[in-house]
């Protein structure tokens, strides 16, 4: 057997594993490759990768074909549901972790087995409790069953706080400090941390929901970018849009939380891992 | 997602703090003011989140069991009709190929992501000058919707003009129509969400490896031990716990991708040949408008769910 030099092999190592990232990535740089190419361009065969002119037109036809309207549901939808959702997680997740109850392990184990309920079991009755309580088509209906999706932000804050040196709290119970002002002055800032990978899986889950708006929000007033974009997966049976168009529809949903990975490579991989819960 | 509940330590805490001022009255009648105090509070924070967990998630799936027992359209009020749907379900000759479907679909998908999430984890376990901006490559796909995938995914598939297609093309093959062709539609479907999974995949495993040192490694290396022996003696028992929590993670994630991409890209066709439980499940309720029969099927799916991970839970046991 020939010895291959250590150098050699390293190079030939990191090589590979750059050509092996750029094939995953592939689809997503063609994307937005393709969202500023020409129809023509796009369209040709043999495929083109790389765009000969910056067609940044497709963005403003793709604005108008998913209704900007659906964009800023999308972004409203976001916002509010993990809004509300950090704050039942946290303050849950602080009383489990440090206060002394009896139910405080019951409620715990109640929580960690409300993750193993696939969404879409429920997804029939928790239409008929929406329906019930008249919030189809409306705001409400559209965010409080997915801010009701606790299990998983208030074990993780749980895990978190649980963590947490009790001095702090103690110190700050002699001063007179309310629970919730403990919450508010030692908890919160302490979980910061938490709370970046919370809402790096939040925002995620939230901005790409499909299944639960589809059934829910069926009005052009309330419908998400998802819903809009959807229909143009099924534009090889005919009736779509120009396909670089429909490019720049699919970028426009996808650009925003590629930034934000980037921006917040640290809190999206923490949060992707579940730290702090496994 | 597995759970770690510290509730031994809890529990020790609370008795040495009871231990150290048990002998001081003053402290005592103290603590239980705290005590009520506590309870009050606890009540106070959790109160609205277990309002909300019950409205949404708990009547849900209680609502879930009580429907599989009636007859209902959404209009009219539900008739009682014992077990009617579970005796419609087995004479229901989709309901057991919808399960294999479900069931195919979840191999074909689950076991390639966790065995090339292995091996690229294993490939890019290394410290070079550019590893995060590389790694970064590795971990993007995880942000792409299901939506947005499938309208990428679907024109790279196209006939005659997709890349997929050219690449066959190069080497003399004329591709399928892969997703209105009954032997490569769930396939295709699988590629995709293996390609939106294998970065949480990759992900876990490299927290894994990381945690084994690189010393044993090398030790290992320089005593004679092959690739395979070391992968086999070192990095899997490194790795094995962890191997459950991705199949869990994955099977989640597949589960999820079982009624979007089929939803979106093939509406479990062509000729059912993509129709998952999930999705026959969704068709029952909400085309057929058959509430009862889809809650009864949703029970069905929950139980065929928890069997799976109950399961894969004691496997996780044994492996640690």
């Amino acid at each position: 057997m020939i010895a291959i030099p250590r150098r050699v092999r390293r190079t030939t190592r990191i090589t590979v594993v750059t050509i092996v990232g750029l094939i995953l990535a592939f689809p997503l740089i063609y994307l937005i490759f393709g969202s500023v190419m020409t129809s023509a361009q796009l369209t040709s065969f043999p495929p083109q990768f790389i765009p000969t002119s910056l067609h940044l037109g497709n963005y403003s036809l793709a604005w108008d074909y998913v209704r900007g309207r659906s964009v800023i549901n999308s972004v409203i939808f976001t916002a509010v549901t993990v809004t509300l959702q950090w704050a039942l997680c946290i303050s849950a997740g602080f009383a489990l972790a440090k206060l002394r109850f009896r139910a405080s392990n019951k409620v715990t184990a109640l929580f960690a087995l409300s993750l193993f309920i696939p969404a879409v079991t429920t997804l029939v009755p928790t239409f008929i409790v929406t329906d019930k309580l008249q919030l189809v088509n409306t705001y409400p209906g559209l965010i409080l069953p997915i801010a009701a999706q606790t299990g998983f932000g208030t074990l993780l804050f749980r895990q978190y706080i649980v963590n947490l040196p009790g001095e702090l709290i103690d110190a700050a119970r002699v001063d007179g400090s309310t629970w919730l002002g403990i919450l508010r002055r030692v908890i919160i800032p302490l979980a910061a941390p938490a709370t970046g990978a919370y809402v790096a899986i939040s925002v995620l889950t939230a901005w790409n929901l499909y299944l639960w708006p589809l059934v829910v929000a069926t009005k052009p007033s309330v419908e998400v970018m998802t819903e809009t974009l959807a229909p143009l997966a099924s534009s090889q049976y005919g009736g779509g849009i120009p396909e670089n168009v429909a490019f720049a529809a699919t970028a426009l949903t996808t650009l925003p939380m590629v930034v934000a990975f980037l921006i917040a490579q640290r809190a999206f991989v923490r949060g992707l891992s579940g730290s702090g819960v496994e | 997602m597995a759970v770690a509940i510290r509730g031994k330590a809890r529990k020790t805490r609370a008795r040495g703090a009871a231990g150290a001022g048990g002998t001081d009255p003053g402290a005592k009648s103290r603590r239980d003011r705290w005590a009520n105090r506590d309870r009050t509070a606890a009540a106070g924070l959790l109160a609205p989140n277990l309002v909300l967990f019950t409205v949404f998630i708990i009547i849900p799936v209680i609502l879930a069991l009580a429907l599989s027992f009636t007859s209902w359209d959404l209009v009219g009020a539900p008739q009682w009709i014992g077990l009617g749907n579970y005796r419609q379900m087995l004479a229901d000759p989709a309901v057991p190929q919808a399960i294999e479907t479900t069931m195919i679909f979840l191999v074909l998908g689950v076991v390639p992501t966790v065995v090339l999430g292995l091996l690229l984890a294993l490939l890019a376990n290394i410290q070079f000058r550019f590893v995060a901006v590389v790694r970064t490559l590795y971990f993007v796909p995880a942000v792409v919707s299901f939506a947005a995938s499938a309208v990428l995914w679907q024109w790279i598939y196209r006939p005659g003009q997709g890349i997929l297609d050219f690449l066959l093309y190069k080497v003399g093959i004329t591709g399928p129509a892969w997703l209105s062709n009954t032997h490569t539609a769930l396939p295709a479907l699988d590629i995709i969400s293996i390609w939106l999974s294998l970065p949480i995949a990759i992900l876990l495993y490299l927290a894994a490896l990381q945690r084994i040192p690189p010393q044993i490694i090398e030790a290992a290396t320089l005593d004679g031990a092959g690739a395979f022996s070391r992968l086999r003696n070192i990095i899997w028992p490194g790795v094995r716990s962890m191997t459950i929590l991705v199949v869990i993670v994955t099977i989640l994630a597949f589960t999820n991708s079982s009624f979007d991409l089929v939803n979106i890209l093939t509406q479990g066709g062509p000729i059912n040949a993509t129709t998952t439980l999930i999705y026959y499940i969704y068709y029952a309720a909400f085309n057929n408008l058959q509430l009862g029969y889809a809650a009864a099927l949703s029970v069905l799916q929950l139980m065929l769910f928890a069997a799976i991970l109950a399961l894969l839970a004691g496997a996780r046991r044994v492996a640690r």
